[in-house]
């Protein structure tokens, strides 16, 4: 299923639609942006089936702004996104709720309802007018918690756990919408080291289990490194790269794409030494 | 802390309805006439009774009990609502200023129809109160759309109530004498003097309502979680909130049509019964919060008709009594959450 592409610059993506079938996530020439004002123009991604997608890039680049838009939270403001054939903006919304589900940084609002009430609230596309949990909802609300390892603190206040709990969550609610694609925004950013991985894993687990297609944003270049299928760097209003860890992180591009080059600040020998691990692939 | 919630909801259901049987009897039992239970029970047997007391329970307890207890639930669950909608704890109907819109509406039609002798029916009020509340929940969404702070919201939909309310006591005033004694003890908020025929109006409009909010439970629970996490889960934002404001505006319309405006009910009862029910899910909210808002008007109703009898009282001056300590509670426990 998964094949390696060569070098990943977005002109070069063109050529690929005739054998688009194989894909299950495409983007044609994706405009995004606010109210008209386009911010990233021409994106084109193609994603197989079970892919892990990072994108990385300065603050402010715009990484939330392209995940809202895939999602459906934004309309786009040109081009076109396919989920396998089907066009993602007529898809019906039933449908879309049940191929893709989201983490995002914004809250969610929780009354008086424990974690595992708010992984349930995953079940929502599945259940019947009244929104009745069978007994079937329950039993796949129970795996997913053992799944990411929250079943000890399902019976908890969902605003009195700490963020990072919180977060695991989140995933765990995501997980429950059985999606066939899920959009994270910074997922690991309140999480610690130990979690960060375990989050990670879960989703290479559900990749290899359910064949999950992943897209993300995350901070961490390291890991973005190590988890990721395709990179891609967004700077200014194009996609500035975007292909396999193996061509991102090589010689002096992480440097480059973060603007730290002539940053004055960098100076120090020690924090050189350490954007240039980062940027080198291992 | 959230095991056996199947019993919980049983309990409180049945601790609602007993709740709400209790105080409809009470209240077709208990008025500024005393009546004795004999002759109640026989009245309501079939069997022979005086003239008066037959009219005083027919005529006018039992129509205004059974309005009550269908106008209370519906204002409870207006504030549920308008509180769900706006994402504010302290949101209803009252403190919106839509209360105070739809009084204004009706009353200038009262008077203009008044004064050219047409007679108004019900379902003219309740049409007029019903643009009145969407007139001025427009002027809140609009203000909600550039503001997003809870408390400011609630100050400009006062500051609104305060402006219609204004220009209501200019009509008033400048009306003719006979018309001001109705539009006086209405304006005050009131349950006295329901008809059969009001009772049949409300009852339909209400119960249809009640009905098509049931319905759209689930999407609601949705839009708990917040815009974004509802979109993903497939609702259809749009759609959904324009329901929301149209049918918190018809029950909204219909207690000042009927009752005038009545304080704080929309906001103290979904917090009670939140409570109460250890939840907020809207499937349990929606029908609880109707129980709730007819138990506590029909007790409201209850002392508003007795405390001071003949005299009665106006029925926000009960409600405000109970409900307002509620309304600060809920804000004091919002604040000391926030500095944790």
């Amino acid at each position: 299923m998964r094949k390696e592409y060569d070098s990943g610059k977005a002109s070069t993506c063109a050529d690929r639609y005739e054998s688009m079938e194989q894909y299950y996530f495409t983007a044609k020439r994706m405009c995004v942006g606010y109210e008209n004002r386009p911010l990233i123009k021409d994106m084109e991604i193609i994603l197989a089936k079970g892919e892990i997608l990072c994108l990385i890039g300065p603050n402010g680049a715009g990484k939330s702004t392209v995940l809202k838009s895939i999602a459906g939270q934004l309309s786009l403001i040109g081009g076109t996104i396919y989920l396998g054939k089907e066009i993602l903006s007529e898809m019906k919304r039933n449908e879309l709720a049940k191929k893709m589900s989201v983490v995002f940084t914004q809250k969610l609002r929780a009354e008086m309802k424990s974690c595992r009430d708010v992984v349930a609230t995953g079940r929502y596309p599945y259940t019947g007018w009244f929104g009745v949990l069978s007994g079937k909802d329950q039993q796949i609300v129970d795996e997913v918690m053992e799944l990411t390892h929250i079943a000890d603190i399902g019976g908890q206040d969902f605003n009195k756990i700490s963020d990072g709990q919180k977060q695991r969550v989140m995933l765990a609610r995501a997980i429950c919408q059985e999606p066939e694609i899920i959009v994270l925004d910074e997922p690991t950013s309140y999480l610690d080291i130990r979690y960060k991985l375990e989050f990670l894993s879960v989703l290479q687990e559900m990749r290899e289990r359910k064949g999950l297609t992943v897209i993300m944003s995350l901070h961490e270049l390291e890991l973005a490194k190590i988890v990721s299928d395709k990179i891609l760097c967004l700077q200014g209003e194009h996609i500035e790269r975007y292909g396999t860890p193996e061509e991102i992180f090589e010689s002096d591009f992480i440097e480059r794409l973060y603007g730290m080059k002539e940053n004055r600040f960098l100076k120090n020998e020690k924090f050189l030494a350490y954007v240039r691990q980062i940027g080198r692939l291992t | 802390m959230y095991e056996n919630r199947k019993y919980r909801y049983i309990a409180a259901f049945c601790l609602l309805g007993v709740c709400t049987s209790i105080f409809y009897i009470l209240n077709i039992g208990i008025g500024s006439v005393e009546i004795a239970l004999r002759d109640i029970v026989q009245t309501f047997a079939g069997q022979e009774s005086s003239e008066t007391v037959e009219r005083i329970l027919w005529d006018i307890r039992l129509p205004r009990a059974t309005a009550v207890l269908i106008l209370g639930g519906a204002l409870a669950l207006a504030g549920y609502l308008l509180q769900t909608f706006f994402r504010n704890p302290i949101a209803g109907p009252f403190v919106l200023g839509i209360s105070s819109g739809a009084k204004m509406v009706v009353a200038l039609v009262m008077i203009y129809l008044m004064g050219r002798s047409v007679k108004v029916t019900s379902a003219d009020m309740v049409l007029a109160a019903f643009i009145g509340a969407l007139l001025s929940m427009g002027f809140v969404l609009l203000i909600a759309r550039k503001i997003n702070s809870m408390s400011m919201l609630v100050v400009s939909g006062v500051m609104i109530g305060y402006i219609c309310s204004a220009i209501t006591e200019l009509v008033v005033t400048f009306a003719d004498d006979a018309d001001i004694v109705n539009l006086h003890n209405w304006s005050r908020g009131s349950f006295s003097g329901m008809t059969w025929e009001n009772v049949k109006v409300v009852a339909v409009v209400v119960f249809l309502t009640v009905a098509i909010v049931f319905l759209i439970s689930k999407p609601l629970s949705a839009y708990q979680l917040g815009d974004v996490y509802a979109t993903n889960m497939g609702v259809n934002l749009r759609a959904l909130r324009v329901g929301i404001v149209i049918f918190s505006s018809i029950l909204s319309a219909c207690i000042v049509a009927f009752a005038g405006p009545i304080s704080f009910v929309g906001i103290a009862v979904p917090h009670l019964v939140k409570r109460l029910l250890g939840e907020a899910e809207p499937i349990r909210m929606i029908p609880a919060c109707f129980l709730g808002g007819s138990v506590f008007c029909l007790f409201s109703d209850l002392l508003a008709k007795t405390m001071l009898a003949p005299t009665e009282l106006s029925i926000s001056t009960v409600t405000a009594i109970f409900g307002a300590p509620v309304v600060l509670w809920i804000m004091v426990k919002r604040a000391k959450r926030d500095f944790d």
